[in-house]
C-alpha cells in the first residue's frame, strides 16, 4: 500500500508547549484514517499542519508523494470540513459548494454552466439538491454538515481531512452521519482524515487508527490491531468502554477487558480475579458489574441471560489467558505475549 | 408594565425630551416672524416664511451644502477604503509588532485634533492646496484610527475557520477580503460610513482653515459667516441652520433601519 500522507520529524511548539512531536507517521493512500485521543493530545494540529493552515517548525509533510512543507493550503490537493462547517453565511448552498471552482487559482477554467453542474453532482451525492438555493442559516445541523462536505469534495481532492466532523450533531443524527461518512468514503475512494476524541467513533470509522498521546503518537496501525494489542496502557485504557481493567501483580501490570471475563468454572490456565460487587448497571445486551477488590476495582460484563450477582456478593471471574495484557509497571509499555 | 420597564422608559424619555427639545425649539422659532422670536412659548402660527426668504437669498445654500456633501463623501469614502485594508491586513496575516500597531491606533483616538491643525496646515500650505477640494479632504484621512478599530472589531467577530475554509479553497487574499470579507462586513462599513459622514458633515474648524474662500466653503463655515453679516438677526440663522441639516436628516430617515441592523449584526454568527 503506498502512501497516501506522510509526517517525518514534525514538530509544532506553541511557546513552550510542544503540540505536536511526531518521529514518522503514514497513512495509506485511500485509507480512512481516524486520528484519536483526549482533548490537547494534538490531534487538531496534526490537522491543521496537513492541511498547511499552519506550519511545522521542524520536518517535512508529504501528500502523495510530494514534499508540500511550503506549499499553502490551496496548492495541496486537499480539503476540509471544519467542526463548525464554517460555511459562508452570505452565499447560498449552491454558491458555498461552487466557491472553489470559481477562484482565479482553479484549473481548468470553468463555464459557469460546468460548475453548476459540478454543484449538482456534488449536492446529488449528498442528497442536499433540494436545498441549494437556501442560506446557511436556514438549515439544521445535519444538513450544514451536508454542504460542508460538498463544498470540500468538489474539486476531487486526493486527500479529505474531518475536524470532529459528528461532534456538532445530535446523538441521533450522529450514528447516521457516520454511515454516510463509510459511504461516502467507499464512493470517492480518497484519503480521508477523521479527527475524533471519541474511542467507539474512531473505532467503528477507521481502516486505520492513530491514537495520540500528548503529541506524540501512542501507537498507528488497523483499529482491530490497537484494540486486541494495545501497545501502552494509555492505549489500552483510552480504547474501549468501559475500559480495560489494569491491575498489578508479580512486579507488572495485568490488564483484561470487561467483556473477557467468564463466568462459572475456571477454564485451564485461565487468570482468577476475586471481587465484591458493588455497581450493576443494565446495558440493553447484558449487565456490567462494577466490583472492589484489595487490588483495586475491576469491572466485567456479564452477557445477557446469565442472571447478575446481587450487590454485595462475592464474585470470582475468570480470564483466558489469551485475553491477559502484560505490561511493564514503570514505563506502562506492552511486554510480548 | 413592570417597573424595571417603567424605570427605562423614564429614562429615555427624559433622553429623547433633553436631545429633542432644542431642535424642537429652533424649528419652531425659524417659522416665527421678528417680533415674536424672542418670546419662547410664544406658538409658531401663524407660519411665517420670512426667515427662510431672508436665509435663501442671503445664503449660498446650493453651494454650500454642495461643497459639504463633496466633502463629506470623499472623507468617508476613503476613511473606508483605507480602514477596511488595514482591518483586514491585521487581522488576516500576522503583523510584526501587531500590539504596537493598535497602541498607536488607540492612541490616536486620543490625540485632540486640534493639537494636529497647525502641522496639517503648514503640510497644506507647503503642497499648494489652500482653497482646493485636495486640502479640504485628504488632510481628514487622518482620523481614520476609530474606522479602522471598529472595522477590525468587527472583523475579529467572524469564525475565524471562515478565513481558513477561503484558504483550503485556495482563495487568495484578494479574493478572500473581496469575497468573502466584505460582503459579510457591509453592516459594519454601513454604520462606521454613517458616524464618519456626520462627523465630517459637522466639521468646522479644519474647512475654516482650508478653504477660507466662499467658493469652496462648507455649510458650517457658511453659517457662521452668515451669522456674521447678518448680526443678532437670529430668525434667519435658525432657518438656515434647519435647511443645514435637511441631508443629514433625511440620511438618517432613509438609512435608520440600516444603522440599526447595523448595531444588532455587529456580533455575526
Amino acid at each position: 500500500m503506498s502512501a497516501g500522507i506522510v509526517l517525518d520529524g514534525v514538530v509544532k511548539r506553541y511557546g513552550d508547549h510542544v503540540a505536536l512531536d511526531v518521529d514518522h507517521l503514514a497513512v495509506p493512500r485511500g485509507a480512512l484514517a481516524v486520528v484519536v485521543g483526549p482533548s490537547g493530545c494534538g490531534k487538531s494540529t496534526a490537522l491543521r499542519l496537513v492541511s498547511g493552515l499552519d506550519r511545522p517548525d521542524e520536518g517535512r509533510i508529504w501528500i502523495d508523494g510530494s514534499d508540500v512543507t511550503d506549499r499553502p493550503p490551496g496548492a495541496r490537493s486537499l480539503s476540509m470540513v471544519f467542526q463548525d462547517f464554517a460555511l459562508y453565511p452570505h452565499l447560498t448552498v449552491a454558491e458555498n459548494i461552487g466557491f472553489s471552482l470559481t477562484l482565479r487559482a482553479h484549473r481548468p477554467r470553468l463555464s459557469r454552466a460546468s460548475v453548476d453542474a459540478k454543484v449538482s453532482s456534488a449536492a446529488a451525492l449528498l442528497r442536499i439538491d433540494e436545498l441549494l438555493h437556501r442560506r446557511p442559516s436556514q438549515l439544521s445541523g445535519g444538513q450544514r454538515q451536508r454542504v460542508a462536505i460538498a463544498r470540500a469534495i468538489i474539486r476531487e481532492p486526493e486527500v479529505l481531512l474531518l475536524d470532529e466532523p459528528l461532534s456538532s450533531l445530535d446523538a441521533q443524527l450522529r450514528h447516521h452521519a457516520r454511515t454516510e461518512l463509510l459511504r461516502l468514503h467507499r464512493e470517492l475512494r480518497s484519503t480521508i482524515v477523521l479527527v475524533t476524541h471519541d474511542q467507539s467513533e474512531a473505532l467503528s470509522m477507521a481502516d486505520h487508527l492513530v491514537v495520540l498521546d500528548q503529541g506524540r503518537v501512542a501507537q498507528a496501525g488497523p483499529p482491530q490491531e490497537v484494540y486486541d494489542h494495545p501497545a501502552t496502557t494509555f492505549v489500552a485504557r483510552f480504547l474501549g468502554a468501559p475500559p480495560m481493567n489494569l491491575q498489578s501483580r508479580d512486579g507488572l501490570l495485568l490488564g483484561w477487558r470487561p467483556e473477557a471475563a467468564l463466568f462459572g468454572a475456571a477454564p485451564p490456565g485461565a487468570h482468577s480475579v476475586a471481587g465484591t460487587v458493588d455497581v450493576v448497571e443494565y446495558t440493553g445486551d447484558g449487565h456490567l458489574v462494577t466490583c472492589t477488590a484489595p487490588t483495586g476495582p475491576w469491572s466485567a460484563r456479564v452477557p445477557g441471560g446469565t442472571p447478575p450477582p446481587p450487590p454485595g456478593s462475592a464474585l470470582t471471574v475468570h480470564v483466558p489467558a489469551a485475553s491477559l495484557h502484560r505490561f511493564d509497571a514503570t514505563t506502562g509499555t506492552r511486554l510480548t505475549g | 408594565m413592570r417597573r424595571a420597564d417603567l424605570r427605562h422608559h423614564a429614562t429615555l424619555g427624559i433622553a429623547v425630551v433633553a436631545s429633542t427639545a432644542p431642535l424642537l425649539w429652533a424649528l419652531a422659532s425659524s417659522f416665527k416672524p421678528v417680533n415674536r422670536i424672542y418670546d419662547p412659548v410664544a406658538p409658531p402660527w401663524p407660519v411665517s416664511f420670512d426667515n427662510y426668504r431672508v436665509a435663501l437669498t442671503g445664503f449660498p445654500i446650493a453651494s454650500l451644502l454642495g461643497n459639504t456633501l463633496l466633502m463629506a463623501s470623499a472623507v468617508t469614502a476613503m476613511q473606508l477604503v483605507v480602514a477596511v485594508l488595514a482591518a483586514y491586513g491585521m487581522v488576516r496575516f500576522k503583523v510584526r509588532r501587531a500590539g504596537l500597531l493598535l497602541a498607536a491606533l488607540t492612541g490616536a483616538l486620543v490625540v485632540p485634533t486640534q493639537s494636529l491643525m497647525v502641522p496639517h496646515f503648514l503640510m497644506l500650505v507647503e503642497l499648494g492646496w489652500r482653497n482646493t477640494y485636495a486640502g479640504l479632504v485628504v488632510p481628514q484621512l487622518s482620523g481614520c484610527a476609530l474606522a479602522v478599530l471598529l472595522l477590525r472589531q468587527n472583523l475579529l467577530a467572524l469564525p475565524p475557520n471562515l478565513f481558513a475554509a477561503a484558504a483550503i479553497d485556495a482563495a487568495t487574499p484578494g479574493e478572500t477580503l473581496w469575497r468573502v470579507v466584505l460582503p459579510l462586513l457591509r453592516p459594519a462599513m454601513s454604520s462606521v460610513g454613517i458616524l464618519v459622514f456626520v462627523a465630517t458633515w459637522n466639521e468646522y474648524l479644519w474647512p475654516l482653515l482650508a478653504v477660507p474662500d466662499t467658493d469652496h466653503a462648507t455649510i458650517q463655515i457658511g453659517l457662521q459667516s452668515f451669522m456674521n453679516s447678518e448680526g443678532a438677526n437670529h430668525g434667519p440663522l435658525l432657518a438656515a441652520a434647519m435647511l443645514s441639516t435637511i441631508p443629514v436628516v433625511a440620511m438618517y430617515l432613509v438609512a435608520s433601519r440600516r444603522i440599526v441592523d447595523a448595531f444588532l449584526h455587529s456580533g455575526l454568527r
